[in-house]
């Protein structure tokens, strides 16, 4: 299409040829002004902070990566790291046990059905995401929904703090948040199987379960493995979650990255922080695009 | 496995029933509460009333903040679909440099999480000293909201038929012409919907925006700082009030961007 617009678009302004010359770069100029300005400058000049250094609260601009030295010497930063990342590897792995049934009750639906129900899923991603911590903290507080269900139910006798105000609360409040992220890319991924397949494995003899395990299974693999990128992506960038859900012991990566632009006031630092979080997330999305291109060529 | 394969699609009704609980659930809470008292931190079943909506449309913090983020939303809104059309058109001619280079620089802010985002314009703003404010705000919405804008544009300007401009042209209009008269009126309805997405996504951002903001807050900050401070009920009403407001945004952009084509695509299943 765009070799035919070509065409028309050199014919147009030959009558004019210094003007036309010059359209181009003032194109070029005006697309790519406000993204390098306001996208690539910060990102570039975030890059070169971690490579400073605070001193009474003033910023040397001098090149050093004690930053980074610091990180992975301090005891206290790399173990949150790590929790941080299992933390949100465990929302993905919840968040897709969730979604895939959902996702795989969604292609059993026909028309019009199927388009209500997935658009329902994921009416909740535009609501407010303040919003929905709050009403999620709301339901798992000590004097919360679920406790309160528990003690009912007589499953309990005093209300549990097993999820109240710590990394666990964090969990079940980022999965519930993140859940519809998961059951896009897994729906996508078993809505664009051949059904063909299916039959053909039922022709040859399958049951159903065996058809699930060995034929839908394995090709919604590169949508499932995206969800969990997906999901971990934002999971691990997310600071409002820990905040305020996670209470003292709640601390993450995004929660410490956070701390050092405020109260901690080391931008530097921050910057370095967060450039390893910019690496991981950098390495998640690397591992959950991969097998979509890679089924991709075999296609 | 007879009873299995009876089972299974039980099961699968189950999950995505419990799914849908756990995801408007929640949600409930805030709204039901909202019409109702709380003293001495307990919720006053007994009678319903209308007292913490009354307490809103008083509180002045609230109003200012909700006044800030429709500025910030409509200012947002303009600049990403200018600018995510001007893009995507830039995209799609044939002279256009660095295409795949342009399109990573848009959908960084998107990719990487807001935390990143807003502290990269956080100390971009400082050392250009950009004094922080409303426009920063915009600034720092805009580029966020720009990928999506910018990718719903081009989606649709690329399911367009090369001809339309082609016949534009060989009946003499003016690239001009051709685009206010061809182009956008085919595209308008991809960038109403994108509009309404990111209003809708400019409404709710609140990392970027308690990066970047001077001393105005947002209602998702706003909300923030009075969620940190506990429950009251007018906290419960602005959140029914929010959510009604987001979820009608929300059918509205599903209207605009979602209509024939994936309706009728699924019904070949």
């Amino acid at each position: 299409m765009s070799s035919r617009v070509a065409d028309a678009g050199v014919e147009a302004p030959a009558a004019h040829p210094s003007p036309s010359r010059l359209v181009p770069w003032f194109a070029a100029l005006a697309a790519y002004a406000v993204p390098i300005w306001f996208v690539l400058a910060p990102m570039a000049l975030f890059l070169g902070y971690s490579f400073f250094s605070v001193d009474k609260g003033n910023i040397v601009f001098t090149p050093t990566v004690a930053n980074y030295v610091r990180f992975f010497t301090d005891p206290v930063f790399l173990p949150i790291f790590w929790r941080t990342c299992l933390l949100c590897l465990a929302v993905a792995v919840l968040c897709v046990l969730f979604a895939f049934p959902v996702a795989y009750f969604l292609t059993t639906l026909r028309g019009r059905r199927r388009y209500v129900l997935l658009v329902l899923l994921l009416v909740p991603l535009l609501m407010s995401y303040v919003i929905k911590i709050y009403a999620v903290r709301s339901i798992l507080g000590g004097n919360g929904m679920l406790n309160r269900a528990l003690l009912a139910t007589g499953l309990i006798d005093k209300p549990s703090m097993l999820f109240v105000f710590n990394l666990n609360a964090v969990l079940l409040t980022l999965t519930v948040l993140l859940i519809p992220f998961a059951v896009l890319p897994i729906f996508l991924s078993l809505e664009r199987i051949p059904k063909a397949l299916r039959h053909a494995s039922a022709d040859l003899g399958a049951s159903n379960a065996q058809t699930f395990w060995r034929v839908t299974v394995p090709l919604s693999l590169p949508g499932t493995l995206s969800a969990m990128s997906f999901v971990f992506v934002l999971a691990i960038g997310d600071f409002l979650t820990p905040q305020m859900v996670g209470g003292q012991s709640g601390f993450t990566f995004g929660r410490i990255i956070y701390s050092q632009f405020g109260t901690a006031f080391n931008w530097p630092f921050g910057a370095a922080l967060s450039v390893i979080l910019a690496a991981v997330v950098i390495i998640a999305i690397r591992l959950g695009g991969r097998v979509e291109s890679s089924r991709g060529r075999i296609q | 496995m007879r009873l299995a394969d009876r089972i299974a699609p039980a099961l699968l009704v189950l999950m995505t029933l419990f799914v849908f609980i756990l995801l408007y659930g929640p949600l409930m809470v805030p709204i039901v509460s909202s019409f109702f008292t709380v003293s001495h931190g307990a919720v006053d079943w007994s009678q319903p009333t209308t007292s913490a909506y009354v307490a809103l449309a008083a509180n002045e913090g609230v109003l200012n903040a909700l006044w800030t983020t429709l500025v910030v939303g409509s200012g947002a809104v303009v600049c990403s679909v200018v600018l995510g059309t001007g893009i995507a058109l830039y995209y799609t001619s044939p002279n256009a440099k660095g295409r795949g280079f342009l399109q990573f620089i848009i959908f960084l802010p998107f990719l990487m999480p807001p935390i990143i985002t807003g502290l990269a314009l956080l100390i971009f703003f400082r050392q250009v000293e950009f004094e922080r404010s409303l426009v920063t705000i915009i600034i720092g919405h805009t580029v966020f909201v720009l990928a999506l804008v910018y990718r719903t544009i081009l989606t649709r300007l690329q399911s367009l038929s090369g001809s339309l401009v082609e016949a534009s042209y060989d009946l003499g209009a003016s690239r001009w012409q051709t685009f206010r008269l061809v182009l956008l009126p085919n595209l308008s309805s991809a960038m109403v919907g994108a509009a309404v997405l990111a209003f809708a996504l400019s409404f709710d951002e609140t990392m970027i925006t308690l990066l970047v903001t001077g001393t105005q807050s947002t209602l998702p900050v706003r909300l923030w700082a009075m969620m940190r401070l506990g429950f009251t009920p007018d906290i419960n009403a602005l959140v029914a009030l929010v959510l009604l407001f987001t979820t009608a945004l929300c059918l509205i952009a599903v209207r605009f961007l979602m209509p024939k084509s994936a309706v009728a695509g699924s019904d070949e299943d």
